[in-house]
């Protein structure tokens, strides 16, 4: 017998040897444990499997000659054989080719990952839950909703209290303020945005009623304090003079012609939020950010707390 | 050829690096020169914007404001659109930022104004309750260094092509045109135009006597940056 074979079964011998001492030795052992049995019939086959290979392809490099055409080449006298591929090998390479097409008109362009293809399906997806959840809403429930919006866009210049910050920004908490009454009646206001068809003149033009002459400096200074009084106190003269024919007596306002100053509407605050605005107190950006129904809902809370 | 190829490896490196070199460069550079082109609606920065942005730099507002939005939907609903690379088309540096103490101010100009940034820049807390930011009073009464700007701005127009004195197109469709001095002197004027501006909005009576009397305090610069920031 080749001196291969038998060191080859003396060392399968060995390792079958090496293995039951392992095994028999340790915790739990050769007992009936079905995984234990078949863990070791497992490693007895890899043995016996590895030893006959090996031992196969070294008798292979003892006695095999080398037969078949050499290609053109050779690397310091080392050559190669003019082989066919493999047909596993061809098969696949063919099937990478195709895939490789595939991969390159359809499954890469159409699949790819792209960060603002994910950002803009967030974004539809969150506007959709929106529309869907909130389509509805109405009552306290508006309010509320522009409570939280207000405390995270509007805060910043209007004040937790909404009171503007010590004039930093206008007091929501009332209609208009002297100040803010004064500055319009001396410089007009252009309320197309609010879909009024004329601008209020500036004072060149506001004639009062009662006088028959164009509103003075006295006049201005005590109707703006009674517009900025929610319409009470001294001034009612004035105003039913100079100022009703449009704002009406109450200062509501009318559909078309003047916008109502005695109350914040939702309509006055949605056009606000939209367009921005500069008043006497100094500018105020618009929001684009909030949607429709937002600014519906900030309207609705602005409304609520100067009444 | 391949045998030769084959037998060659200097060669074979050589065209080896060339056919990935080649891919690169279709792939890569086309795409890296149409992202870093400037929007359309960036326009270069004016003189006093410039100032402002040195001021920026100098008090190094950018160790807690980011410039930079992500896309994710929780910033975009507090910041706006998110960032495009042209937008920093003249950021020489940009400003992206590493850490956001404060909020990011890539937009700020949009919901910010100019008398918001008076009162926060002189008291935060006044105007942000619980605020952590530092006051900049200084701001108010150092001056800010036009000239420097004007170099900045001359060296960029002559030697990026920043298009100063020509036509720049706006988001709504019309063109701007962002002035650059001829002189130092003329420089000077601009800004202090640019500044007017700015200083009708505020409040500050010294800040206001400061640019009658044609001084720009850091404050004013700085100022016309950050509602530059859109």
């Amino acid at each position: 017998m080749n001196k291969l074979y038998l060191g080859g079964i003396i060392f399968t011998a060995l390792m079958l040897i090496l293995t039951y001492l392992s095994v028999g030795g340790s915790k739990g052992g050769l007992n009936d444990d079905i995984v234990n049995m078949l863990a070791i019939t497992g490693a007895v086959a890899l043995v016996i499997i590895t030893v006959f290979v090996v031992i196969k392809y070294v008798r292979q490099m003892q006695i095999d000659s080398a037969t078949g055409e050499l290609v053109d080449e050779n690397w310091d006298g080392i050559g190669e054989y003019k082989n066919s591929v493999p047909t596993g090998w061809a098969v696949m390479f063919l099937l990478t080719m195709v895939w490789g097409m595939w991969y390159w008109t359809i499954g890469y362009p159409v699949n790819a990952y792209s960060q603002i293809g994910e950002y803009n399906e967030d974004v539809t997806v969150h506007n959709a839950k929106f529309e869907a959840q909130y389509k509805d809403i109405t009552g306290d429930r508006l309010v509320e909703m522009g409570e939280s919006l207000f405390l995270a866009e509007c805060k910043v210049c209007h004040g937790i209290n909404a009171d503007g910050i010590d004039g930093k920004a206008a007091n929501l908490n009332k209609r208009i303020d002297a100040a803010s009454v004064k500055h319009v009646l001396e410089k007009g206001s252009n309320n197309k945005l609010m879909g009024m068809e004329t601008p209020m003149p500036d004072r060149s033009g506001l004639f009062n009623a009662n006088t028959g002459a164009l509103i003075t400096d006295a006049e201005i200074d005590t109707v703006s304090a009674y517009v900025a009084n929610g319409m009470s106190g001294e001034g009612a003269d004035i105003f039913a003079g100079a100022c009703s024919m449009c704002h009406g007596a109450d200062g509501k306002g009318m559909e078309f012609v003047a916008p109502n100053i005695a109350a914040y509407t939702p309509a006055l605050v949605s056009t606000v939020l939209t367009h921005g605005k500069k008043g006497s107190i100094g500018v105020m950006p618009k929001f684009e950010r909030l949607n429709d129904k937002q600014k519906e809902a900030v309207g609705a809370y602005i409304t609520n707390i100067s009444k | 050829m391949f045998h030769w190829l084959e037998k060659h490896p200097f060669f074979f490196a050589v065209g080896v690096f060339l056919v990935i070199s080649f891919a690169g460069l279709i792939e890569i550079l086309p795409s890296f020169a149409q992202a870093s082109r400037p929007v359309i609606g960036t326009a270069p920065y004016s003189t006093l914007e410039l100032a402002g942005r040195h001021v920026y730099i100098k008090n190094s507002c950018n160790a807690c404001h980011s410039q930079l939005v992500r896309p994710f939907k929780s910033e975009t609903d507090r910041y706006g659109h998110y960032s495009l690379s042209g937008e920093y088309a003249y950021d020489r540096p940009f400003l992206w930022g590493s850490k956001r103490t404060g909020p990011d101010l890539m937009r700020v100009g949009n919901y910010r104004t100019t008398d918001w940034h008076e009162n926060h820049m002189k008291d935060p807390a006044s105007v942000v309750p619980g605020s952590i930011m530092p006051a900049y009073r200084w701001m108010f009464t150092k001056k800010a260094d036009i000239d420097t700007a004007f170099a900045e701005q001359l060296t960029v127009a002559n030697y990026f092509s920043v298009p100063y004195n020509q036509p720049v197109p706006m988001k709504d469709g019309s063109t701007a045109v962002v002035k650059l001095g001829n002189s130092v002197a003329e420089a000077n004027t601009i800004a202090l135009e640019e500044a007017k501006v700015i200083a009708a909005d505020m409040k500050d009576q010294d800040v206001k006597d400061a640019v009658a009397r044609g001084e720009i305090p850091e404050i004013v610069a700085l100022i016309a940056y950050l509602n530059s920031l859109k």
